[in-house]
């Protein structure tokens, strides 16, 4: 009798299916809504495509409504969501630091990737933000043993104002060492991705003495467009149908109050729902929806009459393309779910987060979306002011890309 | 004797260590305890199971047990692992005479804390300095180790890397701080944190360093100028004969690992170690003195190599 231990097999190359290892960072809401979409696009371009994700929470979560293949090896990632919790306080999170202090993090999940490509016969791996993936490689070459499609919605570390000069030094810093990876080391990505066009990369250099963001990306990186993972228009065309579906009527403004599943958004709910008295005053029939997310207990946050406070929504994204304006804080997903659903919306960006702060402002900027909001300077009636002026403002931005997934997809398999 | 405390799981940080102190870790402790010896708490934590138990060393107290941050979550994977902070730092007691700080007090440690967690044998992990209380364990109780990695080891092999002569005058009031003249009691009680940005800079001599220096720096700051002078009093292993006697004694199989441009000791006492003691050898070019840090990809795949040759789960 042979022992299942001691057998092994091989399959012929030209007998193999394609065969995709998918990584999707799980920091923030939008990569595996975009990753999945992508996903589907590849499939239609290569129907023998077998794409198995190693992913952790809250990717697995979207995975699973999809259907996908999660690898099992996936169970041994260490957490990166939860060290981005703990980075976070009050309205604030110092992005940069957030990602340089998750180092081991990111190496104990880069020999979880190692081991998984060194078994699995992987054609391709495509990295969606997958710091650690891009790093190590770089890092250890030898270790490449499959197409690397790499994707991310911003280069460059910028420094924020209150890291002072050191902030500024490490951050050229880290940009020097990836410029000087990507150029050593041109094998590593067979593929980078920029999610959106070049107009979206900040107008800002690498650091001192380091090249243009914008001249080096286009060097170096194609262009997708932006991915939102779903079609817009019907969500347009179907607004009133999707209002009276979610009970919005038609004599009622609503706002709708959210700051995605993690519990940094308390005190910007907190002091948003203490703008809505003032904001009453200033608008006839005014309701306000906060949605509290997972981690904040909605009895906790003292809401006023007129204020109605839900632990979750199903479909979020229908909520916020049926409002009348939306409270967010500034991350590129649900900004840029408004501005492709052509709502009116007020952006928060958590303090010292340079993505949200710099990158995601910048494209905002360039789409004429949404009104930044300072959390520092916004007390309750600037913030009431902000909803009331906001909420009458004619809707001018530019159309946002509804190709994305299928153009990243076309970029992709041309290396599988 | 020892008293050894195993409280339970630990859990997530509290908010404040998270927030202030340590970063969020790739993996908690299942077990963690102290051990007391005449006096002297040593914590110890315990990660994982499997054959064999891996125990990493620590190194010299300047800095504590996060050192193996990086290969803790990976061979916790396969492996059981025990790691401890040493006296003198980290959550471990800073006994106050010189005596305590004694190669021979670190290797017993190390002993109490197998004894504690019920461990018969295990394969030593040392980097620098910590190849001192490797040796002396590998030497004196080859029945409790299965084998050696040496990770840059620190020994008196008397040989001294170019411009590091200014540090032999540890005691002496010189009339510069510069260099290694700031490997100095008196300059770091003048300017601790001074030493530290010095020391760790030549250990990470490689471009784009600032993470690991940071770190260490940090760690270096949980102690103090104080309680490192005395390690630096404390007895250590004797002299080059003594070294190489006991490499001769090490009967376990060794694993040297070596980055060709440390600064702080020089590739040629690895491979001196990796031939008095018939282990292998791994030159790390291009690499300063802490590589487990710093090349911590293939410091790993080189000790788990090394694990499954001596029969652990590859």
């Amino acid at each position: 009798m042979i022992t299942e231990s001691r057998v092994s097999s091989w399959t012929r190359a030209l007998g193999r299916r394609r065969k995709a290892l998918y990584v999707s960072s799980p920091i923030g809401l939008g990569h595996a809504q975009r990753d999945v979409a992508i996903a589907d696009e590849l499939r239609k371009l290569h129907p023998d495509l077998e794409i198995d994700w190693l992913a952790q929470h809250p990717v697995t979560a979207v995975l699973e409504t999809h259907g996908e293949r999660i690898h099992p090896m996936s169970a041994e990632l260490a957490s990166e969501s939860a060290h981005i919790a703990a980075e976070s306080s009050g309205h604030d999170l110092n992005a940069f630091q957030a990602i340089r202090r998750m180092d081991e993090i990111l190496l104990a999940n880069f020999m979880v990737f190692h081991d998984v490509v060194a078994e699995g016969h992987y054609d391709l791996v495509v990295g969606d933000e997958a710091w650690d993936i891009d790093y190590y490689l770089h890092e250890n070459p030898e270790l490449k043993r499959t197409a690397f499609a790499w994707m991310t919605d911003f280069v460059g570390w910028l420094p924020m104002p209150a890291g002072g000069e050191r902030e500024a030094f490490v951050t050229a810093d880290y940009n020097a060492e990836m410029i000087e990876h990507v150029e050593r080391f041109p094998r590593i990505r067979d593929r980078a991705i920029f999610v959106g066009e070049p107009d979206d990369i900040v107008p800002d250099d690498f650091g001192p003495g380091l090249p243009s963001i914008r001249d080096w990306t286009e060097r170096h990186f194609a262009f997708s467009g932006y991915i939102t993972g779903f079609d817009p228009a019907p969500l347009i065309e179907g607004r009133d149908d999707l209002r009276r579906e979610l009970g919005f009527r038609s004599d009622e403004r609503v706002v709708l109050v959210t700051v995605g599943g993690s519990g940094v958004g308390e005190a910007l709910l907190r002091r948003v729902i203490a703008s809505y008295p003032d904001a009453a005053r200033r608008v006839n029939g005014l309701r306000m929806i906060a949605i509290a997310g997972p981690r904040i207990d909605p009895s906790s946050l003292g809401a006023p009459p007129g204020v109605e406070v839900r632990a979750f929504v199903p479909s979020l994204y229908r909520h916020l393309a049926a409002c009348d304006l939306a409270v967010v804080q500034g991350g590129l997903t649900t900004t840029m779910e408004l501005a492709a659903a052509r709502r009116p919306f007020l952006y928060f960006p958590l303090g010292n987060h340079f993505e949200q702060n710099r990158h995601v402002r910048h494209r905002l900027k360039r789409y004429g979306a949404g009104r930044y909001m300072d959390y520092a300077t916004s007390t309750p009636e600037v913030i009431a002011e902000a909803i009331a002026s906001e909420l009458d403002r004619p809707i001018d931005y530019r159309p946002v890309e509804t190709d994305g997934a299928a153009r990243a997809a076309a970029l992709v398999a041309q290396v599988i | 004797m020892t008293a050894a405390r195993l409280s339970g799981p630990s859990a997530e940080p509290s908010a404040e260590d998270a927030g202030s102190r340590e970063q969020h870790r790739a993996r908690y402790p299942d077990a963690t305890g102290h051990v007391e010896r005449d006096g002297v708490r040593v914590f110890y934590e315990v990660y994982g199971s499997g054959e064999p138990t891996v125990l990493l060393l620590p190194t010299w107290s300047i800095i504590h047990s996060r050192l193996w941050k990086l290969q803790i979550p990976d061979l916790a994977r396969r492996s059981r692992v025990l790691t401890f902070d040493p006296r003198g730092n980290g959550r471990s007691d800073r006994p106050v005479d010189a005596d305590a700080y004694a190669e021979t007090e670190y290797a017993a440690d190390a002993l109490a804390i197998m004894d504690a967690t019920e461990t018969d044998r295990a394969v030593l992990v040392s980097l620098s300095m910590g190849a001192q209380r490797a040796l002396v364990l590998a030497s004196e109780y080859p029945e409790r180790v299965a084998g050696a990695v040496f990770i840059g080891p620190a020994l008196p092999l008397r040989r001294t890397i170019p411009g590091r002569e200014a540090s032999k005058d540890f005691a002496a009031r010189l009339d510069s701080d510069a260099g290694w003249a700031k490997y100095n009691s008196h300059y770091w009680r003048r300017d601790y944190r001074g030493f530290l940005e010095f020391f760790f800079g030549e250990c990470f001599s490689e471009a784009h360093s600032t993470k690991p220096t940071d770190d260490a720096v940090a760690w270096g700051l949980e102690t103090d100028a104080e309680s490192l002078i005395l390690t630096q009093l404390a007895p250590g292993l004797r002299d080059r004969d003594d070294v190489l006697a006991r490499c001769a004694r090490v009967r376990c199989p060794v694993l040297v690992i070596h980055g060709a441009e440390d600064r702080i000791r020089s590739v040629a006492d690895g491979e001196e170690v990796a031939r008095a003691t018939g282990g292998k050898f791994v030159r790390l070019e291009g690499a300063g003195h802490i590589p487990n840090v710093r090349d911590p990809v293939q410091v790993n795949l080189a000790i788990r190599d090394f694990l499954a040759s001596i029969g652990g789960r590859a």
